[in-house]
């Protein structure tokens, strides 16, 4: 049988992951030891894992070159479309938030505002969802210059602990949606699949339900 | 320099030697079924009005249309899909024929999907219509219509079914709000089960709402069955899933095993689809390649209400992969005439030939050592000199 192949997101993601297979008892050494290697098998080869950009993770899956994919719901929001959501991992904890300057009502005036962002369409949909019109201005590198430069009224971004808005004297307006690490699989896949996704899943989810158990 | 002289737009490409007989055997292939099953060939034209796919129900985003506009400055899409083009021709054109009517195309759609995804924005499509008929005989008919397509050109593929009564029944029931239902919708079609869950956690708990958490997880063989009576009590819903169960023991006959699958989780263009739904899947594709079931919504509006069901199956991919199997299209013989006398003698041992069963080509060019090193560079093993 043909190993179900999973394409990780590159970093703590990946990271996480593993940890999360390896408590599920199967061997992760080729990951640990990757090297130069692109895929990875994992367990007794039932698994092979590959590394990828976020952005791309979701790529691999749509097209079915990855069965399954785990990916953090920010980049799902931004870029999904066409699979399956089918299970929250509940790692890679975050938020997305409305941030502008402290002190400073964000909705005062009349005027339209400009918000600048890396997540363009998450927040085009947040303002569209509260009948504003907005300008969206993208931003490929830290956000929070931009409201301090003047380019924009407030920004869309990521939020974990808040420090790098405190130290640039800006706060949370707002919280747009929580985020956190998803399993994805390619619609086909879980079709043609099913016996092998479904076995994982349960087992993961046992995990991740413990662990969250065990947090809280 | 003009970069656009030298490409084609994105999503489309030329189809070259080997790829069109590839295009061609597959959709042969499945013609002939259709054909085996009595349905006619129609041909829509490319531009339709966009009026005809803009309502909410046709399930065709205005995003993804090509549009252009006529002598009159009226709105018109190169063709998005045939079904809609079909319901329009059948209840403006056919209201005098003898019903039900059984009708066939192979045109290709356009959609202009997102760039650098790589999906192909021209879909060359083949598909079926059965209108004027309702009820088991008529799906049963387009459900193994669709099946013997697939296996025509496919070694390994899943038909899965559904029913559209299913959700819809359940969502009608719900007390939530007509956006609350939508965004369950979404989250059933893309089977996110933990955004489902929270949506549902805000709702008040009843039947309905545990039916439809179970929703996603409803699909595979035929313990679906069992597992979704124990949890729908909806009499909608679960005429619906028995019709489904009927349906699907008609087709555990035809021997299909594995092959055949359900998923009560189907929601696709819901608002299109009024019974069954399916679609078909080929291992080693990402996506459906078959879509299809009964929408008898789509003549409600129009003079002639009544019943129809049918696919279409999108063979861009099944003809990449039959490429590599079809047969090599080289000649065996190069037929040369060796003077300007003896062209016509040539021409007529060519054609002695081909009549034969042989693949003979008529050599264009003049030159006897130009002809040879053409016959060498294309793998022609004999040159015939004449």
């Amino acid at each position: 049988m043909k190993p179900l192949r999973i394409a990780l997101t590159k970093g703590r993601l990946e990271k996480k992951t593993i940890e999360l297979f390896e408590e599920l008892g199967y061997n992760c050494d080729e990951v640990h030891n990757k090297g130069r290697k692109l895929i990875m098998t994992v367990g007794d080869g039932e698994f092979e894992v590959v590394l990828a950009k976020a952005a791309d993770v979701i790529t691999y899956v749509e097209h079915g070159v990855c069965d399954l994919g785990v990916v953090g719901k920010d980049t799902i929001l931004e870029n999904g479309s066409s699979f399956y959501e089918l299970l929250d991992l509940g790692f890679g904890k975050c938020r997305f938030a409305l941030a502008g300057k402290k002190n400073v009502d964000f909705y005062h005036g009349y005027g339209s505002k400009t918000v600048a962002t890396k997540y363009p369409n998450v927040t085009r949909k947040f303002f569209e969802s509260k009948n504003m019109d907005v300008q969206v201005i993208k931003i490929e590198g830290s956000v929070e210059l931009a409201p301090l430069v003047g380019l924009s009224d407030g920004i869309v971004d990521i939020v974990e602990t808040g420090s790098t808005l405190k130290a640039n004297h800006l706060e949370v307006k707002e919280y747009v949606t929580d985020i956190s690490a998803r399993l994805i699989a390619n619609t086909a896949s879980l079709k043609l699949r099913k016996k092998e996704i479904e076995e994982l899943v349960s087992k993961m989810e046992a995990v991740t339900l413990n662990d969250n158990n065990s947090n809280s | 320099m003009n970069y656009n002289l030298k490409i084609t737009p994105e999503g489309t490409k030329d189809y070259l030697f080997k790829e069109c007989t590839a295009v061609n055997y597959v959709s042969k292939k499945i013609e002939k079924v259709f054909i085996n099953h009595q349905f006619h060939q129609v041909i829509t034209p490319g531009l339709e009005f966009y009026d005809l796919f803009s309502s909410e129900s046709s399930g065709i985003s205005q995003e993804s249309m090509f549009k252009t506009s006529d002598n009159s400055n009226r709105i018109v899409v190169v063709r998005p899909d045939s079904t809609l083009p079909i319901s329009r021709m059948v209840s403006t054109r056919l209201q005098n024929e003898v019903f039900p009517v059984r009708l066939f195309y192979n045109q290709p759609v356009y959609r202009n999907n997102p760039g650098l995804t790589g999906r192909p924005n021209e879909i060359l499509q083949l598909g079926v219509e059965l209108i004027g008929s309702v009820g088991k005989r008529a799906d049963i008919e387009v459900v193994t219509t669709a099946v013997e397509s697939l296996a025509a050109v496919s070694d390994d593929f899943r038909l899965e079914i559904g029913h559209s009564m299913v959700f819809n029944a359940l969502s009608d029931e719900l007390d939530a709000t007509q956006s609350q239902k939508e965004l369950i919708k979404t989250y059933i079609e893309n089977k996110n089960i933990s955004a489902l869950n929270d949506c549902l956690d805000k709702l008040e708990q009843n039947q309905t709402v545990s039916a439809i958490r179970k929703l996603p997880s409803l699909f595979g063989g035929e313990e679906v069955f069992s597992k979704a009576e124990e949890f729908i009590k909806s009499p909608k819903a679960l005429e619906a899933i028995d019709y489904l169960k009927l349906l699907y023991q008609m087709l555990l006959t035809l021997n299909l095993g594995d092959k055949l699958s359900l998923d009560l989780g189907l929601v696709q263009r819901n608002e299109y689809y009024s019974g069954i739904v399916f679609s078909g899947y080929i291992l080693g594709y990402g996506d459906a390649v078959l879509s299809g079931g009964r929408y008898d919504k789509i003549f409600d509006n129009t003079d002639m209400p009544m019943g129809a069901a049918g696919f279409a199956i999108n063979i861009n991919h099944i003809a990449e992969k039959a490429r590599y199997k079809s047969r090599s299209n080289i000649p065996e013989v190069l037929v040369f005439a060796k003077s300007d006398d003896s062209i016509m003698q040539a021409v007529e041992y060519t054609y002695k030939l081909v009549k034969e069963g042989i693949k003979a080509q008529f050599s264009d060019l003049s030159d006897e050592k130009e002809a040879r090193e053409f016959a060498k560079k294309l793998g022609i093993k004999k040159i015939e000199v004449i």
